[in-house]
């Protein structure tokens, strides 16, 4: 009965988890320019970050290893440190748009510059990290975060139609601005497929205490949580292609996005985007913090667990406190949140290639994984990806310069 | 064999750099043609009483930026301005930028007739960019 209620509570938590600054610039974006023709970008990322999120329990629940760990210990300081320098610097960029995000929904509804919501919305991440533990972390942001299910119910009142919605899961040669199409489709995947989920997945089975014999609770979180999730994505996507896209609007700063909601919900427009868009950026700004706290604490062998006290891993809470001060002076430094969002999604490609690679590695050891290693479907998927996100690394600063 | 490259690249090497003068100007006439169309959606969903004086004042203001921003890297860029279609952006985004000005202060005063009027000239001004 208990792991029945882990799974429901997973599943509910990981789609309220899902949608953050990332996905929702880009695929608010990719409605308001090409309708539904990037569907499909959502679809495939959505497949490749439920499987590399399940490989990423699996690792933790049977290995008792976090990702971060398991590479420190099989490849050496030497292998990593270059992929864990850049996998801070994704963090604390994507950290500071996260709050920016956020500051930015305060601004949507008190007309305060959102720069002045910068410092206290560091501050709530702070007291949030530094007095909960994890669950009420994960399971609480999580259910908050459900209010992003109003892109979903925009949507549906929107009533779309179904076969175009069809068409739009297939890739397609748009009829304009190919390398702009390229460049968001890419982008997608980089929002979707964000780095620091697999190791925050990963740490949070242990932290959990997630065992073999729970494997079943790890896949299907994975895959029904990570596709419902996509919902919420897909629910942006179709709610700019109806409204914004008629009209030539494109999304070029957040409050253009709000002006969304306005025909499905009317006088609620604007406070329902600014919860969800604050909601998202605080769930996901909290995440990514304490992410950074694990990936340091684990490489370096530091004590770590958001449910320790605080003064038992304190090297652990210092450095998610660092990177979080990082994160909120950069944001400080008043950069449109939305252009930060895009230059973090083009590194997050950049990165992405070390950060799959050693995948395959680790999930064929049988010192980690016992009889759970992956089978030829988790191997090919390994390996296209490899070449996928290597393709992609190399095309996206190009696109980034002739399509961002 | 110089001269005959030179005759075969001589051409492409224009006819790129005037495609790609053309990609730049569709590209800021799209960008200013999006601001416009949503100077108008602010406008019309304040007038419906559907966003608030401070969302609309907010989101107005962002917008304002967003124009000047491209008016500044039109100005900027000599070879677009010698182009009579990006002279013309130009000027466009000029009376797109004080219509939104004047929106802001209709939105601060409550007064709609002064947005109806403005909103008007903002996006007549903007239409020429489409």
């Amino acid at each position: 009965m208990s792991a029945i209620f882990d799974l429901v509570l997973g599943i509910v938590t990981s789609i309220g988890g899902f949608v953050e600054v990332g996905s929702i610039s880009t695929a608010a974006q990719a409605g308001a320019e090409f309708e539904f023709e990037l569907l499909w970008a959502i679809a495939a990322a959505t497949v490749m970050v439920a499987m590399l999120v399940e490989m990423s329990g699996r690792l933790a629940a049977v290995g008792r290893r976090t990702v971060a760990g398991a590479i420190r210990e099989r490849f050496g300081i030497h292998f990593q440190i270059l992929p864990l320098c850049a996998e801070l610097l994704l963090d604390v960029l994507l950290l500071a748009a996260e709050i920016g995000g956020a500051a930015i929904a305060l601004t949507l509804i008190s007309g305060v510059g959102f720069v002045w919501w910068i410092l206290p919305v560091g501050a709530v991440v702070w007291i949030l990290l530094w007095t909960c533990g994890f669950a009420v972390l994960e399971d609480g942001i999580g259910l908050l975060g459900l209010v992003t299910l109003a892109f979903v119910v925009a949507a549906w009142r929107l009533e779309p139609a179904p076969a175009a919605l069809g068409a739009g899961l297939l890739p397609t040669v748009p009829d304009h601005d190919g390398v702009r199409y390229a460049f968001l489709a890419v982008s997608i995947i980089g929002a979707t497929v964000s780095p620091y989920l697999l190791n925050f997945y990963a740490s949070g089975t242990i932290e959990e205490k997630l065992t073999e014999k729970e494997l079943w609770v790890n896949r299907t979180t994975a895959f029904v949580g990570m596709g419902f999730g996509s919902v919420v994505s897909m629910g942006v996507l179709v709610t700019a292609a109806m409204v914004l896209a008629p009209k030539h609007i494109h999304v070029d700063s957040y409050e253009q996005a709000a002006l969304m909601f306005v025909p499905p919900f009317g006088r609620w427009a604007v406070g329902l985007f600014a919860a969800a868009l604050g909601v998202g950026c605080l769930g996901a700004a909290v995440e990514i913090a304490l992410n950074a706290g694990y990936t340091l604490a684990q490489v370096f062998g530091w004590t770590w667990g958001a449910n320790r006290p605080r003064r038992d891993a304190a090297r652990f809470s210092v450095a998610f406190t660092l990177i979080l001060l990082i994160a909120v002076a950069i944001a400080l430094l008043g950069f449109d949140p939305l252009r930060l969002t895009m230059i973090s999604l083009a590194l997050t490609v950049i990165i992405l290639p070390a950060l799959v690679l050693p995948f395959i590695v680790l999930m064929n050891d049988e010192q980690y994984l016992k009889q759970h290693t992956s089978g030829v479907a988790g191997n090919v998927f390994l390996a296209v990806l490899t070449v996928l996100s290597a393709l992609f690394a190399l095309v996206v600063v190009p696109l980034e310069i002739f399509g961002g | 064999m110089p001269r005959a490259l030179a005759l075969i690249l001589l051409p492409a090497l224009v006819l790129g750099g005037c495609s790609r003068q053309d990609a730049k100007l569709e590209q800021h006439a799209k960008a200013l043609s999006s601001l416009t169309a949503t100077t108008a959606a602010i406008g019309d969903a304040w007038l419906a009483g559907f966003v608030s004086g401070t969302y609309a004042d907010t989101a107005l203001e962002r917008t304002l930026q967003l124009v000047e921003a491209e008016r500044q890297t039109l100005g900027g860029a000599s070879y677009l301005l010698i182009d009579p279609r990006g002279a013309r952006l130009s000027r466009q985004a000029e009376r797109v930028s004080r219509a939104l000005a004047l929106m802001v202060k209709s939105v601060r005063d409550s007064d709609a007739g002064g947005l109806r009027r403005e909103m008007s000239e903002a996006v007549s001004a903007g239409d020429g960019s489409r």
